[in-house]
């Protein structure tokens, strides 16, 4: 194996499957949980906004129809069937956001995801009848006895899975083509790839991925409100955390959410009421001294991480006339 | 006849809501057209803009018809020090990091005042509050009115120092071609650091305005956010009078929203409008090419 | 190059340091720890900060007197930062790290529906200050206590006051669209159809927008007896101020309470004159008769300079509740919940405390009217310190009359 991101991945997922055989504290496995969880979810963010360089800033709708999904489907069908009604619901608002988003480019596209999952979020509060609105409703459980430690390895598969996926396409021509419009999307089309489509796909793949994480995270609350599923906040952590952590890598995702969540969590203990302002200045700490993201970066220090693919954004260039970078004149020199 | 007061009414409420729009719109869209970064933190300077208002009315009792200037000046100061020491060292083509970069702003924005001043909400209270000018069946609120007045004034004073000073001319060279600019003696640096200051100050200026009629807390900014985004890239991303368009425009179809389905259904409106300028003309409603 | 490689070394030093200070925080022996969930950051964290100093004033009169059984009581407070999962994981952190006994919280509907399930199957009994949707008290768990009136309680109030006052035919209901809003929405439609009134017309609307007029306006045009709202504090005052701008003028302004019932709305910090005559459910006022009242309204006034709304009276009580329950057993959480199920408190500052099988305290919802700036009982008769005043004057008399 000369790929060590692969390897390091293997020996958390490794870790993860073992910790609850010493660890039987519920708080602590729905903590672990949680990182998991948005490990999966950057994973899947991963795919549009890492390899394709499409940042999506509404990945909340896919979560938020597929945890709906199980809520609302369950009703007629078993909740198995359920949550492949919600997958397949995801995968259709994939194609109707995608078709639109992906003509735009750079702020257009990231704002125009934005508006797409507040629009989901608004109907799923304004139509009380079909969703419960605000008021919520009910989820069935997944596992016989709903215990945390069921969901917990039910999202460590997830997460291994995500992650699976992840170091198939970075290894796959769909990948090198992902890759290719990342860096020049102009060049990919002329060069033959069908851009159109293969977005389309990374984004299918990741509402995919996405709606099996809402509907796994609604059913160990068993209840559902919309703010916090659809939510524009959810939006901007499925995204940051896998920013943060180095997106287009693969551990990028799953360090960014082991690192931040866990930060979160502890901040959050300590300083009570200060821990949003210690997290703001710990991701403007990262985004100035680590702008690749701590993967990205780690990857350009250490020689034997030279084999996988260069990060996302600090090599991209401007992709048009229209998204150049206007703050500073030239690029610098590296 | 009956629908048409109601028709008229809502028009112009949305007028009025739509000028206080239009400044918080301007000051995104001047920093976006010129640097090209989509300021996740306006909403927090919107707030902190408030917050300054309201404390020199608490404390100085001075009227925020005085003290949004106040208010300006400050974040003023803050755009310009957030651009010196944050924005301006991401590397160039990180453009996805500078969202971050202005998130992580807004957070430590929004938490600081909650730690300083509490979650508390706050509103003022003055006579001229209640004053209502009733001609016929249509009724204007003073300080809706004179709030629209105070920003179509300054949205005028921004436009015009765009367009015709001398930092001006250079912001827009920047904005057309930041290779060639410093070659023409732009020191780029110094523009972009009081673009962003001037960019931050209209939101400040907005915030002052609106406190009379609104009312505060440490998250209020963040609707407003979202709604400068859409205003923006409906009036063609970088242009100031096109995202002041869109401010009227955009006050206007939730007012009338608002009259005709439902409060509620305003804000969908809002993105679903959106979402169709951008499918079908993506440089804006008003957007000339030069985006 | 150089300052990346030292920030990687900040970041991870701050970090690591984190977590030790994390690590180290243990119990004192003396003490005894109550959970208590609330929101003290995100978009309710307002509340949270109410909840906040009504335990803070509580915790130091309990501490004062000795604590219970010669422990000091300490507060072990989770953020869940206004989000439902998050209440849930402080309720496995307050349960499976800390273990304590008891927990109170949360602040909103949505976050303390969340938890009902996972304190159910923890067993730790729950007490429940301030969310007032009916769906929490529906799931039928046996673990849950309730001080507060609920939403149904609110409409069935209102309905019972309007019907023996002047009984308007037709309602308005004007409701903020979140949980709060649309619970008592629910419960107001739904009674208020079965009392045979005709509910002509259902506003939901985006709470904290600054402009609410055109909603006025099509509440007007359908010209309602009364108008219902459910609203809390900031938009209630924009809703009645622009009232006034659209020359709205139902015969009865009536309010689920919260925005419309705290010490705030009536006085220059809220609606100010535009609050008279405005009728609401009132789960507590510092004018309340209840013994206690006055002080705790005293003691929050020396600690914030303001008056408290009844969220932190109603963390205070929920405090003393626990308290009072953990006097013969205080670690036990299962005999806590016999205790709570068989506390009998006769006079607190939120009235007499007693849960029925469900755990609902039976809390009085009192209707309350505004006049002349102040708020007085008118409902139910036997608690009812003032008339109330009806027909609402329209707008324009009341400007002629000097009240404006």
């Amino acid at each position: 194996m000369k790929r060590p991101q692969v390897l390091i991945g293997a020996a958390i997922f490794l870790i993860a499957l073992v910790i609850p055989v010493f660890v039987r504290n519920d708080y602590f496995l729905q903590v672990i949980f949680r990182l998991f969880l948005f490990a999966t979810l950057g994973l899947a963010w991963n795919l549009v906004g890492g390899y394709a360089g499409q940042l999506s800033l509404g990945h909340a709708a896919f979560f938020g129809i597929g945890a709906y999904g199980l809520a609302l489907l369950s009703k007629g069908a078993s909740p198995w069937l359920a949550i492949l009604g919600g997958v397949v619901a995801s995968m259709v608002a994939a194609v109707i956001i995608g078709s639109v988003s992906f003509r735009l480019r750079g702020p257009y596209f990231c704002l125009a995801t934005i508006a797409f999952a507040e629009v989901v979020r608004l109907i799923a509060k304004n139509l009380p009848n079909v969703t419960g609105g605000d008021v919520g409703t009910p989820v069935p459980s997944l596992f016989p006895q709903n215990t945390m430690m069921s969901f917990y390895y039910a999202c460590v598969v997830l997460t291994i899975a995500a992650f699976a996926i992840n170091a198939w396409v970075e290894r796959s021509r769909f990948g090198y083509y992902l890759m290719a419009i990342r860096e020049d999307e102009d060049t990919a089309l002329s060069v033959g790839v069908n851009t159109a489509r293969v977005k389309l796909w990374s984004l299918l793949l990741s509402a995919a991925i996405s709606a099996v994480a809402g509907a796994l995270y609604a059913s160990l609350f068993l209840f559902i409100v919309p703010d916090p599923v659809l939510g524009i906040e959810l939006s901007v952590e499925i995204s940051i955390l896998p920013m943060l952590g180095g997106a287009g890598t693969l551990l990028g995702p799953v360090v960014g959410s082991l690192v931040l969540e866990t930060a979160n969590e502890v901040f959050k203990n300590i300083f009570k009421e200060a821990h949003l302002l210690i997290y703001g200045i710990l991701v403007v700490l990262v985004v100035l001294f680590l702008p690749e993201g701590i993967v990205g970066t780690l990857m350009r220090k250490l020689r034997w991480f030279k084999a996988a693919p260069p990060p996302a954004f600090a090599a991209t260039p401007p992709p048009g006339p229209a998204e150049e970078s206007r703050r500073v004149p030239l690029p610098q020199p590296e | 006849m009956d629908w048409l007061y109601p028709f008229l009414q809502a028009v112009l409420n949305g007028i009025l809501t739509g000028a206080l729009y239009a400044l918080i719109a301007m000051g995104m869209a001047l920093i976006f057209g010129v640097m090209r970064i989509v300021n996740f933190a306006h909403g927090a300077f919107l707030m902190l803009g408030m917050y300054a208002t309201w404390v020199i009315f608490e404390y100085g009792h001075v009227n925020p018809y005085f003290g949004f200037l106040a208010a300006g000046a400050l974040l003023f100061a803050i755009g310009m020090a957030v651009y010196a020491g944050l924005v301006r060292h991401v590397p160039v083509q990180a453009e996805f990091m500078i969202i971050l970069l202005t998130l992580g702003v807004s957070l430590i924005s929004v938490d600081t005042v909650l730690l300083v001043f509490g979650a508390d909400y706050h509103q003022l209270n003055f006579a001229l509050l209640g004053k209502n000018f009733r001609m016929g069946q249509i009724s204007l609120n003073a300080p809706w009115l004179i709030s629209f007045a105070i920003a179509l004034l300054a949205a005028f004073a921004l436009y015009f120092f765009v367009m015709r000073t001398m930092f001006g001319r250079a912001a827009r060279a920047i904005a057309q071609n930041p290779y060639s600019a410093p070659l023409m003696g732009i020191n780029i640096h110094r523009v972009q650091a009081v673009t962003f200051g001037i960019g931050a100050a209209a939101a400040g200026i907005a915030g002052g305005l609106l406190l009379p009629v609104f009312y505060l807390y440490p998250d209020v900014g963040h609707l407003f956010n979202l709604k400068s985004f859409l205003m923006v890239v409906m009036g063609g991303m970088g242009s100031i009078e096109g995202a002041a368009a869109a401010g009227l425009v955009l006050g206007v179809v939730e007012s009338l929203t608002s009259l005709y389905w439902g409060n509620e259904w305003a804000l969908v409106v809002d993105f679903v409008l959106f979402i169709l300028v951008l499918s079908f003309k993506p440089s804006g409603i008003f957007g000339s090419q030069r985006a | 190059m150089r300052p990346r490689a030292s920030a990687v070394l900040i970041v991870v030093a701050v970090l690591s340091l984190a977590v030790l200070i994390g690590c180290q925080n243990k119990g004192a022996g003396n003490t005894i720890k109550i959970g208590v969930i609330t929101s003290l950051t995100g978009s309710q964290a307002a509340f949270g900060q109410a909840h906040k100093n009504g335990y803070a004033i509580a915790l130091e009169e309990i501490n004062a007197k000795g604590g219970v059984n010669g422990k000091k009581i300490e507060l072990d407070f989770y953020d869940d930062q206004s989000k439902p999962d998050q209440a849930v994981q402080g309720v496995n952190k307050l349960v499976d790290q800390d273990h304590v006994p008891i927990i109170i919280g949360s602040y909103s509907s949505e976050s303390t529906r969340a938890i009902v399930p996972v304190v159910t199957a923890k067993q730790v009994p729950l007490l429940i200050p301030t969310a007032v949707a009916d769906n929490i008290m529906q799931t039928g768990s046996q673990w849950i206590f309730r001080l507060c009136a609920g939403s149904g309680d609110y409409a069935k109030s209102t309905l019972d006051f309007l019907k023996n006052n002047g009984n308007p035919k037709t309602l308005a209901i004007v409701y903020e669209n979140t949980n709060f809003g649309q619970a008592n929405f629910n419960s107001m439609n739904a009674l208020a159809t079965a009392a045979g009134m005709n509910v002509v017309d259902t506003e939901a609307y985006q709470a904290s927008s600054p402009d609410y007029k055109s909603l006025l306006q099509r509440v007007k045009g359908k010209n309602p007896e009364a108008v219902y709202l459910a609203s809390y504090l900031l938009d209630a005052t924009t809703l009645m101020r622009q009232s006034e701008t659209v020359n709205l003028n139902p015969k009865y302004y009536t309010s689920a309470g919260t925005g419309f019932a705290i010490a705030e709305f009536p006085t220059d910090k809220g609606a100010g004159k535009y609050a008279n005559y405005t009728y609401s459910v009132s789960q507590w006022l510092p004018t309340a008769k209840w013994a206690g009242s006055k002080e705790f309204d005293d003691k929050f006034f020396q600690l914030t300079k303001t008056h408290p709304s009844f969220h932190a009276l109603q963390a205070y009580v929920a405090l003393i509740v626990a308290v009072e329950a953990m006097k013969k057993n205080m670690t036990s959480p299962a005999a806590i919940r016999d205790q709570i199920r068989a506390i009998d408190i006769p006079m607190t500052p939120f009235g007499p405390i007693k849960f029925d099988a469900k755990g609902q305290n039976a809390h009085p919802a009192l209707v309350t009217q505004i006049q002349n700036q102040q708020y007085k009982v008118v409902w139910p008769p036997d608690a009812a310190e003032a008339k109330p005043i009806y027909p609402t004057p329209t707008w324009a008399e009341r400007k002629k009359k000097g009240e404006l």
